[in-house]
Formats: structure tokens, sequence, C-alpha cells
């Protein structure tokens, strides 16, 4: 079975490739590009003509929320939303009901990921770094790492003891594995809701400050500094917290960090009155911090792009703005968002979008993902992108259980058209019938 | 026919002089005996989710005047213990055919969220650290009593404005009428940013009051000083306490005003409390006209004014 994507723009960070060509795949296996490729006998025939055709995407930071929460979302319906969102590889996080902190836990998600009702992508797990994700004992890392966690992070109950942290740090430096950390001072963010600012002031809200996330930014890289524990930083969210990365990597700590859509698509303002829909920790903050953010993606202090899918069902988000949970959906938004605000605004050229959204996180966990070169992935996993749709998002026609999100109504350009992940997972609508045939 | 007052912020200065005149002209009516226009079958829903006897008790007695009817529906007796949503409940009241709702609740910005699930209109009386747009129209109404016009006043408001609804709701006001707004406050009860609020910062009492033409202190609640706010009562009440020594700074005809309960001895003494340039008991009786207005106001949006 031999399937081609014809005539597409090649991006392949990995490889540095940026040219129009078609890629070849072999059965589950990408077989190479070029001259060769155009010449080969084919079974089916994907007319990719004015589409980018990349590694499919890699999304570093996604809840999942199996076990335990699945009226937001299951390992079934979130793989679903991925592939639609053009991923082929997700990270889940750990803070589920249990968290992921012991090795069965980890055995059940990724049997429940292969399951074939599934979406068919990747999924990577990412273990509790504590027991109970209580910041107090350490899991069974080493146990959990044999299961196949990429990462350990308490995500949402970020460890407040320096001690405890410098622990987990020391002990995954041995384990070598990464530690994603969500940074936040919680005792600085105690009954926050939204960014402490003029907004907060204005609506009663109590603020969240924004030296809650640099001081937790700073603590985290001074303790990969000097355990020379590999620390990936969760979804910034101020220009201070990225300065501070960009010290610590410049003091040559082996510190890497996210941003997610949320942040460089909205300010407090949009909160307006009250709408629940804008709740994210951290929280949205300013203009003169998206500048700032933006700019240092460009320049790769910010390494990558996350969605930060964090699903809630309806009726948890339409409460009091204090009550509402922080996040909302966002795996099938983020390619259009990006795209939309930062790739056509001239912020990130092609292939360094792609760098952000699939070989730069692949690269940081280490996944077997993020590349188009034959035999480095376990089977082909490529995402064609057609960068020119216009398109406004639909939260009913989304996969994700959750139809919370933001983004609802906004017009977006740039769209996941096909996902491949060993074959054919999804294919959008949009993709017009007359681009596909079957020789 | 839903008009929703939800807080002062949302209002223009035209529909703040609709509501202070038609304030003044039902209290005219009340004290001369004359008849007061009635709203007629219309049942007013009263949630209280957070204790308050003196801001309930006046708008009974609002509804009373204009023949309307009372719900009472306090957070304690109700589903919400039961853990039914906040949502739920409006909806609720919603389909037992309850025409408006009167309410009050502990966060910020609940009564946005009734309104939009609730089809008559929601009258905020007060929520969280946000608005409490009627407590505003009644110190307004008595400002006007005593000086005339809001136009040109300096007006100092003293104290925890950081967690004041009452801080937020009178600056808006004020503001939008053409008094000059002053927040007065030690740093940690004043929000760090205070750009969208419509008043200038002052940390120092003398100053921030000098040549004021008003002063509303704000409640210090004790649990600030726990919190770490503050040191104690003491130093907070020789730093802010609204005084015989301290109104010396102000204009010799300045009023003081409290929207109670007053804590004496620490925001205010004796003196400023109960002496000639308080207002405290004026704002309390205006209170329960103001509260008539916007009743009436909420009601009425659509409908012919009643020979009024």
């Amino acid at each position: 079975m031999r399937t081609l994507l014809k005539n597409g723009r090649i991006l392949d960070p990995s490889q540095n490739l940026d040219t129009v060509a078609s890629l070849l795949l072999e059965d589950d296996q990408v077989l190479g590009f070029g001259p060769e490729a155009d010449s080969a006998e084919v079974d089916e025939t994907y007319d990719c003509t004015g589409m980018w055709v990349c590694p499919g995407l890699v999304d570093p930071h996604v809840h999942l929320r199996e076990p335990g929460g699945e009226e937001k979302e299951t390992i079934v319906t979130g793989t679903q939303a991925a592939a639609a969102g053009g991923y082929t590889t997700i990270c889940c996080m750990p803070n589920t009901n249990p968290p992921l902190d012991n090795p069965a836990l980890i055995d059940f998600i990724l049997d429940r990921a292969a399951s074939p009702e599934s979406g068919g992508v990747f999924v990577a797990p990412v273990g509790a770094l504590t027991r109970g994700m209580r910041g107090e004992e350490l899991a069974d890392l080493a146990a959990m790492k044999r299961a196949g966690i990429v990462a350990a992070s308490d995500e949402a109950f970020p460890i407040q003891s320096s001690l405890i942290m410098t622990q987990a740090m020391e002990f995954c430096v041995q384990l070598d594995l990464p530690i994603m950390a969500h940074c936040e001072d919680t005792n600085l963010t105690k009954g926050g809701s939204m960014n402490e600012g003029a907004i907060s002031a204005m609506l009663g809200l109590k603020g969240i400050p924004r030296s809650a996330e640099e001081i937790a930014v700073v603590r985290n890289c001074l303790l990969s500094l000097h355990t020379g524990c590999q620390l990936h930083i969760m979804r910034v969210s101020t220009w201070g917290a990225v300065e501070m990365v960009r010290q610590a990597k410049f003091l040559g700590a082996p510190v890497t960090c996210e941003i997610c859509p949320m942040h460089f698509a909205f300010v407090e303002d949009h909160i307006g009155e009250f709408d629940t829909r804008f709740k994210i920790q951290p929280p949205l903050r300013t203009q003169v911090d998206i500048d700032l953010l933006v700019q240092a993606l460009a320049d790769g202090t910010i390494d990558c792009i996350a969605s930060d899918h964090s699903p809630h069902a309806s009726h948890e988000v339409d409460v009091p703005f204090d009550e509402a949970p922080f996040g909302s959906a966002q795996l099938e938004s983020a390619v259009g968002v990006t795209l939309t605000l930062l790739t056509h605004k001239g912020i990130l050229s092609p292939l360094e979008t792609i760098n952000k959204l699939s070989t730069k996180p692949a690269q940081i966990l280490r996944l077997d993902a993020g590349t188009l070169k034959p035999g480095e992935t376990p089977v082909a996993q490529v995402c064609v992108i057609d960068p020119n749709c216009e398109w406004v998002f639909d939260r009913h026609k989304t996969f994700s259980k959750s139809k919370n999100t933001p983004f609802e109504g906004m017009q977006m350009k740039g769209k996941a058209m096909l996902t491949f992940s060993g074959s054919e997972i999804y294919r959008d609508a949009l993709f017009s019938d007359t681009r596909y045939k079957i020789s | 026919m839903a008009r929703h007052l939800l807080g002062i912020r949302h209002l223009d200065k035209d529909q703040i002089e609709d509501l202070l005149s038609l304030s003044a002209d039902f209290k005219l009516r009340v004290i001369e005996g004359k008849p007061v226009p009635k709203v007629d079958k219309v049942v007013v829903g009263m949630l209280f989710f957070e204790n308050s006897t003196r801001t309930r008790v006046s708008f009974e007695q609002a509804a009373y005047y204009l023949g309307m009817k009372t719900a009472n529906f306090s957070a304690s007796s109700s589903s919400m213990s039961k853990g039914e949503t906040l949502k739920d409940t409006i909806l609720t009241l919603r389909y037992e055919r309850l025409n408006g709702l009167v309410m009050r609740h502990r966060m910020s910005g609940t009564p946005t969220l009734a309104a939009r699930h609730f089809g008559g209109p929601v009258i905020n009386a007060g929520d969280g650290q946000h608005e409490h747009p009627t407590q505003a129209l009644g110190d307004a109404l008595t400002i006007i009593e005593r000086k005339g016009d809001l136009d040109g006043l300096i007006v100092a408001i003293v104290g925890d404005v950081e967690h004041s609804r009452v801080a937020r709701s009178n600056a808006w006001l004020l503001s939008k009428m053409g008094a000059e707004v002053r927040f007065v406050g030690p740093r940690t009860l004043i929000p760090p940013h205070s750009a969208m609020l419509p008043g200038s910062v002052y940390y120092d009492l003398a100053t921030g009051i000098a040549n004021a033409d008003v002063i509303i202190c704000l409640r210090l609640q004790k649990e600030r000083m726990s919190e770490g706010m503050l040191s104690s009562v003491g130093e907070y009440a020789a730093m802010y306490q609204v005084n015989r020594e301290t109104l010396k700074y102000a204009s010799p005809d300045c009023l003081v005003m409290h929207p109670g309960p007053l804590n004496r001895g620490i925001e205010v003494d004796d003196y400023s409390a109960d002496g000639e340039q308080s207002a405290i008991h004026s704002q309390i009786e205006n209170g329960v006209f103001v509260r008539m207005a916007s009743l009436y106001w909420a009601f009425t949006e659509n409908r012919e004014s009643e020979t009024i």
C-alpha cells in the first residue's frame, strides 16, 4: 500500500527542510520525498498543492481527564480531538482522579490509548512527581518510567517545598526523566481567579499576581541549574517569567518552556463581564506581556507551543467566576490560532511554526515524533495543514467532549486537514473530495 | 421588560439622574402621604445568599410601598445547601414565575450570571467586592440633599477600598456625576492597580481628606488583621480614623458618611458618627427610596410611567 501526499510544501524542522515536493508513504512508514516519489506507483493520492506537509504535531500538555473526569473528557474523545487538531503525539497530565502516581495507572492509560476506538494518536503519559500530588513524598518514579512515562509533574498542584523539589530533581537526574513544572507560589494565589491588575480591581475579583508565577519560575530554574535536572516550564504567561527563563538558559540550566495559545490570543480585558471561558491558570495578562512573549517565541526563549487542553463539562463553567475551574478545550483550535495570530502576522515562519508545534516539543521530551525522517518514528506521523483555509471556529463541530472554548466564533486562517499516524486517522470535511484519488 | 441594575459602572449619567430624581420624588410622596405609583402583580424574589438585615429590610420596605409582593429566599434554607448550582436555583425561580430578583451574594459577578438565566429584571443588592449600586444611589441622594449637587464636590472614600463593593459603586456614581473621587487608605487595602477605578489614590489621611466635601468611611473587617494586611486595629485607627481631630483637615461643612454597620472607635469616633456633620441616618432612610426607584425603574422600562 503506497500513499502519495502530492505536491505539498514539506516542512520538516528536524531536517531543516522547506521545499515543495511529494511525500511517499509505504504501508505505515515514510518512504521519502522527491522526484522518485512523484514517479512511484501508488495506491492513493492526496493532492496537497498549496498545503503544508509536516511531521504530526506534538502536544506536551494535554488533560485527558481519565480516570475520574469522564464527564469532561475521555481518552477516546480526547485523542479524537487531538487527531482533528493535527496532533499525532500528546502528553497527558497526571492530575486525574486518582492521580497518575503509580505504574498500574500508566498501564491503564496506555491500554486505553491503544484501543481501536481511540483517535489513533500516541499518548505519552506524564506521571505525578509526588504521591497523590500532595507535594510530600516522591511517587514511584522509576517504576513509572519503566511503565512508559516521559516526564514527571505535579501539574496543577505545584510543589511548594523547595526541599521536596530539590529531592525530586536529584532523583529525576538519576532516572534521566524531565520534570514539567507549572510555576505558582500558592501562598500568593490563594482565592485568586484572574490577573491581579486594573481589571480585577474593577470587577472586585481577587487577583493572581505575576510575582506568584515568577517566584516559582526563578526557584525552579535555580534548582535545575544546581541539580542539573532537565526542567520544562509549563505555560509561561508574564514577560518577567520569560526573562527569568532567558537568564536561566544563559547560565546554562537545562531549562525549556512552553506557551499556550490562550496567552498570546487574549488579555485580562477579555474576561469582560465575568466570562468564565477566559479563566485560566496562570491567568490572562496584558498586552505588554503578549508583545514580549511573542518576541520570546520568535527568538527561541520560548521553545514550543502547548495547547494546555483543559476540558470541563458545561455545567462546571456556567457558575460564579470564583467557582469556575481553570482552563478550556484547546486541541482543535491550537493550529488555527497559532497560524492566524503568529504565522500569518510574520512572527513565526512556517518552518518555525512547525518546529514549535512538533519537532521542538518532541526533542524536549525525547519522543519518537516530530520528524518525517524515515524510520525515526514508530509509524509515519504526518500532518497536512492548509495554511490559507479560512474558517470560523464552531464548538459544536468538535470531537472534544468539552464545549467550553473562548475561541467560539473566531475567524481563523489555517486548519489541520489530514492527520496520519501509520494510516489516515483524520480527514477534515473541508478537504475537498477532488483532492483524493484511488489509483 | 427586563431592565437590570447590576452595577453603577454600567449606567450612564442620564440613567443615574433618572434614578435619583425618581428617588427624590418617591421620598416626597411617602413623607407627604401622597399616593405612590404601584407596580402591581409583581412578585420579587429576595435572594440573600449572604446575611444582610438592613439591605433586605430596606428592599422589603421599598417593595411594600410599591405594592409588590416579595418572596424570601435565604441560602441556609435553600437547595443551595443541598448542592444545587446557582444557575439551577435561578432557573427554578424563573419557572416559578417570579417577576424579578433582588440578589446578594458573596461572590463578584453573580447577579450577571443570574441575569443571563432569569427572564425578568435582576437588581444587585451587593455582589462580593464588585458593586452595591443601591447603596451608592442612597449615598448620592443624601449628598444631593445636603450639598445641592454632586458636580464639583471632593469626595474621599476612606478605608478598605480593596474589599469594598460600596467603594466601587460610589466611585463610579460620583465620578460619572462630576465629583472628584479620592481613595484613601493603607497600601495593603487599596487595589495595587487602580487605573480602571475612577479616583485618585492617597495613602495619607490628612492629604486625602484635605478640603473634602464628603468623607465616606468604610467598615474595617477584623479578618484583615489575621490576613496580615494590618498590624492592629489600634494602628489603623491612629492612621485612618475620621474623628474630631482629623475632620479638621476636611472642609468645615464636610459630611461624614458610613454604609454601616459602624465600628465605633475604629473607622469613626462618636463625634464624627453622631455629630452635626454625620449623614449616616439619612443614608439609611434614603436607602428605602432609592430601592423603590430601582425596583420601579427595573420593572417599568417599557411601561407607560404610571402618572407620576
